[in-house]
């Protein structure tokens, strides 16, 4: 039964190639992009939680 | 440099933050009745508003979409104005926002007692508060989007992100899991039927995990937790590989929850694979969080706040552990309807989002009322409290659902089932259901300490209502890292549109390859000619079903094992729900699977069994139905429901609502009253239990129908 379905569904002994292929793409693209950010800028980015433009930051209450 | 002067808004998030608290303590003690009633029956009184199958439903969206979700839009709407450095979009947006979302709530919670649910889980608000989430939706989305294109920052920090992802796909899954043809004002029935369902509902039901309780929790982490260290993130870099890897992956993993059912087994094993695949990403930003802490672990000594985000950050990576690892063929075949999936979420709704959102309620507190927090003592006595309470409930679920699956599947020497009765792996368990309770008592106890310790820090300072703040203007030249070439500029840090499209082909590409072949199926799942469409009468006993949440406890699909096939019958076939909307295939079995009960017991039996199920079976833990011998059923609604089942594809004959089918409905009840003479029961044949025994006497019984069931007509 299960056999019929796969044999009626279309190319489908290739849908897991294509899936795994597509995140290798998206995992890849997303280490290039990440690699190739330079330090100030991720130290500026990484900085944004910390300063919120308030006068004395709300962090006061520890 | 020209500076502009602006506010942020302390309001909406503080009206957030008390709903999060209120409605966690709704959501809990709902939780802790349902556990109660698993080894006391009598604990629903005998109401049905409250009994368990309606009240399982009550505890799990009150614990998703009002204590979680307050608590997301409490944690966005403070750390948004922050990092945008501007105001939220519109206050009114906002405060449609807050009131809409919590009048949903309300109706949730008056709708689901009533029995008024679809039975899809963590879905299953009709149709009208459906819409309304739909629109209160596009509200949040409005705002979070037009805060972030009003700007003065000129980068989206990563938590930015994962907001954007939550708002985006959340609405995705809700509308395409929703669609459904209504049959009146609370009743619908989804225009998919039987495997279709499953996969929408799953592709619907994990991502809710992953899009509602993990994505905006994890970018609030990205937020509160460098901001309680004082320090910035461990690496920047592993939180933009854990952003694009886990939204992309996440959303394939949804047939991890239909494995070994009817549904195709190429989609099961990519569900399975993408499910294992989720470790890299889960493991990096939980990693990525606890090394943030790196060199400030002093401080979690002092500080209760990152004590509970610690715990928080460790309960994550153990659910996300364990979750691909239940996502393993084998490994799901002993924990999938066990008790072990009720740990695994657990570990993650009480650890994970529980403990996060009390973390960022203790660092929020103080912050709003300009005062210290009353009592970092008694934060710890919440934090051990309910840390203790974590482990009672989930250690003992471990142990639970473990058992059960090796019960279910032993065999004697000689090839027998050893517990062929299946109350006895019901009572076996027993224990651990009141280790469970106690367990959720404690983590409550602590809930409660915090509401009365932030109620102590908000009487004890000054609610401060607007934050004054100051930032240039974004494109002022204020940058100091301009951009030099296109390798190091920041495109998608400083676009929040194309990051936005981005994301959203990220996470449909999943859903696409899992759903349009999902439409092949459609034309692809053999329809056996001996499956026909309920009967009036069943369709009525089948929406009693739906309404009194029987699928909470009882599954509608057997594995092809032998442990199964040996206990229930013929394993299920997908031709066999194509006329079910909704499918009804469940995923725990406190009770027995139910897909082949049809004709294995006299009516008298369940008539007798849903009055008091102790009589039938002693020590039974099923609550008593008894409202259904007195209850008359819904006859004038028959034609409604038909004529709404025959818009979503079941093959009645037109017109057959208006003539044949209420007498169809009447000849069929008067068998069946007939039937329960023979067993000594009188009842009279427009009562609900009627119903309600047509439909269990279905349950299967088609294929039994024909010998050899050969597919027929594969093309529709």
């Amino acid at each position: 039964m299960i056999k019929n379905v796969l044999t009626h569904v279309g190319g489908v002994e290739n849908f897991g190639i294509i899936s795994i292929l597509l995140f290798f793409g998206v995992f890849a693209g997303a280490l290039i992009y990440a690699a190739c950010l330079k330090k100030p800028f991720l130290n500026q980015m990484s900085q944004l939680p910390l300063e919120d433009g308030t006068k004395k930051t709300e962090a006061s209450h520890e | 440099m020209n500076l502009e002067t602006f506010k942020y808004d302390n309001r909406i998030v503080r009206a957030f933050a008390i709903a999060t608290i209120i409605w966690g303590i709704v959501g809990m003690s709902a939780g802790l009745l349902a556990a109660v009633q698993l080894f006391w029956p009598e604990a629903n009184l005998n109401l049905q508003f409250v009994s368990f199958g309606r009240l399982r439903p009550l505890h799990t969206n009150a614990v998703i979409f009002a204590f979680v979700g307050n608590g997301m839009f409490m944690g966005i709407y403070y750390s948004l104005q922050r990092l945008c450095k501007a105001r939220m979009f519109n206050d009114k947006l906002s405060w449609i926002n807050f009131w809409g979302w919590n009048a949903i709530i309300v109706a949730a919670a008056v709708t689901l007692p009533l029995g008024l649910t679809t039975s899809k889980e963590y879905a299953e608000l009709e149709w009208p508060i459906d819409i309304a989430i739909a629109i209160v939706w596009v509200v949040f989305t409005v705002n979070l989007m037009g805060t972030i294109l009003r700007r003065r920052e000129k980068h989206m920090y990563v938590a930015i992100w994962f907001f954007i992802a939550t708002a985006l796909t959340v609405a995705m899954l809700h509308i395409v899991n929703s669609l459904a043809v209504p049959a009146s004002a609370f009743k619908s029935y989804p225009i998919y039927a039987g495997v279709q369902d499953a996969l929408v509902q799953w592709w619907y039901g994990h991502n809710a995990v992953a899009f509602f309780l993990t994505t905006p929790y994890l970018g609030l982490m990205y937020y509160f937790l460098p901001k309680a260290a004082g320090r910035p993130v461990f690496s920047y870099r592993l939180s933009i590989i854990h952003f694009w890897a886990l939204i992309f992956i996440y959303i394939w993993a949804g047939p991890h929850h239909l494995l070994f059912t009817a549904l195709p087994d190429w989609a099961q094993s990519l569900g399975m694979v993408f499910s294992i695949m989720l470790i890299a990403p889960s493991w990096g930003g939980m990693l990525n969080g606890l090394l943030t802490l790196r060199g400030a672990w002093d401080k979690v000594r002092e500080e209760p706040m990152l004590k509970f985000m610690v715990v928080a950050l460790t309960a994550y990576g153990m659910a996300t552990l364990e979750g691909p690892l239940l996502s393993i063929k084998s490994v799901n075949s002993l924990s999938h309807y066990t008790d072990w999936t009720v740990a695994h979420v657990h570990t993650g709704a009480l650890g994970w989002n529980g403990f996060l959102t009390f973390s960022m309620l203790y660092w929020l507190f103080p912050r709003l009322y300009n005062t210290p927090l009353w009592s970092k003592k008694l934060a710890n006595w919440h934090f051990w409290i309910s840390l203790t309470g974590m482990m009672f409930y989930v250690i003992p679920m471990y142990w639970s659902g473990i058992t059960q699956g090796l019960m279910w599947k032993q065999f004697t020497p000689e090839g027998f089932l050893k517990y062929a009765n299946f109350l006895e792996t019901v009572i076996q368990l027993i224990p651990m259901f009141v280790l469970r309770a106690v367990g959720g008592l404690l983590y409550i106890l602590g809930t409660f300490l915090m509401a009365y310790n932030l109620w102590k820090t908000a009487k004890s300072g000054v609610f401060v209502p607007e934050v004054e703040a100051q930032a240039a203007p974004r494109n002022s030249g204020h940058d100091l890292h301009a951009e030099q070439d296109p390798w190091k500029h920041r495109w998608l840090e400083a676009k929040p549109i194309t990051l936005t499209v981005l994301s959203l082909v990220a996470v449909a590409i999943g859903g696409l390859v899992e759903i349009v072949p999902m439409y092949l199926i459609k034309e692809n799942v053999p329809t056996l000619s001996s499956v026909k469409p309920y009967t009036p009468l069943e369709v009525l006993g089948r929406d009693i079903y739906i309404r009194e949440g029987c699928v909470g406890c009882h599954s509608q699909m057997i594995r092809p094992f032998r442990s199964e096939t040996e206990r229930y019958g013929e394993y299920s076939k997908a031709g066999e729900f194509v006329y079910d909307h909704p499918f009804l295939w469940g995923s725990k079995r406190t009770g027995p699977d139910l897909h082949r009960v049809g004709a294995k017991y006299p009516d008298a039996w369940h008539y007798n069994h849903m009055d008091d199920p102790r009589l039938t079976s002693p020590g039974s833990i099923m609550p008593r139905y008894s409202w259904l011998l007195e209850q008359k059923m819904d006859k004038k609604s028959l034609p409604a429901r038909i004529a709404a089942l025959r818009k979503v594809g079941v093959p009645y004959p037109a017109g057959y609502e208006n003539s044949e089918a209420l007498k169809d409905l009447e000849k069929q009840a008067e068998t069946i009253v007939t039937n329960l003479k023979v067993g000594s029961v009188e009842a009279q044949p427009d009562k609900e239990i009627i119903a309600m025994i047509a439909y269990l006497q279905r349950l299967g019984t088609d294929i039994k129908a024909q010998a050899v069931a050969a597919p027929v007509n594969t093309s529709n």
